[in-house]
């Protein structure tokens, strides 16, 4: 259910460092927002087409984890069709193209655990001004992975029950039972986090 | 932030993951379907509050960002933010917030039920839509360079899913108030 959408490979960006890969990303984006070429933002979405069809994902797949946001693409183009001039809509439309690719070739080809370390790199400046613990970030994060197939199962039992009694299932008259149900487990789970000192506080 | 603070956080990330693997409800007359995770922001703000709530979507956020699926439709990973709609995505830490803070202003434990319905009404519709908007629209304008009152033209079209989804939002947001109260305990 909560399967990430990192894949096994040894292609090139596998091997690369997570964070030359977000430098990457980042450099790019702000190249291809400065940039007007049409040339340059065509180079950028071969290149990125190109490392995103060779971290080893099968057509399909590819497809499918961009097929939305490049449905939303090209609707906005075909708006900006009758708004805008060829050439502009052209840079427009390439220069996202290149930046979706880029990032869905860079979300699979890394790992949980290695965004996970960077994230604690990033905190660091935070946690020196005591704003924020990086150990509670990846706290929060497990307990989320923990607690979600239990939400889920919280879910499909009042929805059963609404069957059950003949009642049409509708968002309002779960929503509310879910959200209390699983809220009211926080004090017992806080105070099993507390009782094994995870917080050293 | 006390351990239960951040326990609520990390419970309610969870359930905006669950919300988004419901199935959307599709209505007869509103044009786009409604997913019950676009109600996350609304709920948030008004069940945990502005500080907390945000940091539930900030966590949100982050599970997105690391390669997680876990938008509505399975949805994730970082290409989500470099599309058209980033800026909605980002914005919800924003509208969660904003929501939180007026929820917490007009809120209070002993008024009549009315007052509650019309305060969590207007935190929804201000936060969640109003906020959410300012915030999303100009972003598509920006990186698609479709003009800013053609991208506000479109919205509309889901303007009247929003204001259900406020609706409901609301309801669930008081239901929650009466069973277990949050709101008042500010982190």
């Amino acid at each position: 259910m909560l399967t990430s959408l990192h894949i096994e490979g040894n292609s090139w960006l596998h091997r690369l460092p997570v964070r030359a890969k977000l430098l990457a990303l980042v450099a790019l984006s702000i190249l291809l927002f400065l940039s007007g070429s049409v040339l340059v933002q065509l180079t950028a979405f071969v290149i990125s087409g190109g490392l995103y069809i060779s971290v080893g994902l099968s057509w399909r797949e590819a497809l499918k984890r961009v097929g939305f946001v490049f449905f939303t693409i090209f609707f906005l183009a075909a708006v900006n069709l009758f708004l805008l001039p060829l050439s502009e809509v052209a840079v427009l439309t390439l220069r996202l193209m290149a930046l979706v690719l880029f990032a869905a070739a860079v979300t699979a080809t890394t790992t949980i655990g290695a965004f996970m370390d960077e994230i604690t790199v990033l905190l660091t400046p935070f946690e020196r001004l005591g704003w924020v613990r990086a150990a509670d970030v990846s706290l929060a994060l497990g307990l989320v992975l923990r607690f979600v197939p239990d939400i889920l199962a919280r879910y499909q039992a009042i929805r059963e029950a609404h069957r059950a009694r003949g009642l049409p299932v509708r968002p309002l008259t779960i929503i509310g039972p879910l959200i209390i149900l699983t809220l009211k487990d926080a004090d017992t789970i806080a105070a099993a986090i507390d009782a094994r000192g995870f917080r050293r506080q | 932030m006390n351990t239960r603070d951040l326990v609520l956080i990390a419970l309610f990330a969870a359930i905006v993951v669950v919300l988004g693997l419901i199935p959307p409800i599709t209505l007869g007359f509103i044009p786009v379907p409604i997913t019950a995770q676009s109600m996350g922001v609304m709920l948030a703000g008004c069940i945990l509050g502005a500080k907390r709530g945000a940091f539930a979507f900030l966590l949100f956020l982050l599970l997105v960002a690391i390669g997680l699926p876990v938008l509505s439709g399975g949805r994730g990973g970082l290409a989500v933010f470099a599309g058209p709609s980033g800026g909605f995505i980002l914005g919800w830490v924003v509208a969660t917030f904003v929501t939180g803070l007026i929820a917490q202003r007009f809120v209070r434990e002993g008024q009549p039920e009315v007052r509650q319905f019309v305060g969590f009404f207007l935190a929804s519709i201000v936060g969640g839509i109003v906020v959410l908007y300012a915030i999303g629209m100009p972003w598509i304008s920006a990186v698609t360079g479709t003009p800013l009152l053609t991208v506000a033209t479109g919205s509309l079209a889901f303007l009247p899913g929003d204001l259900l989804k406020a609706a409901i939002a609301t309801l669930a947001a008081r239901a929650v108030f009466a069973g277990y109260p949050l709101l008042p305990v500010r982190a």
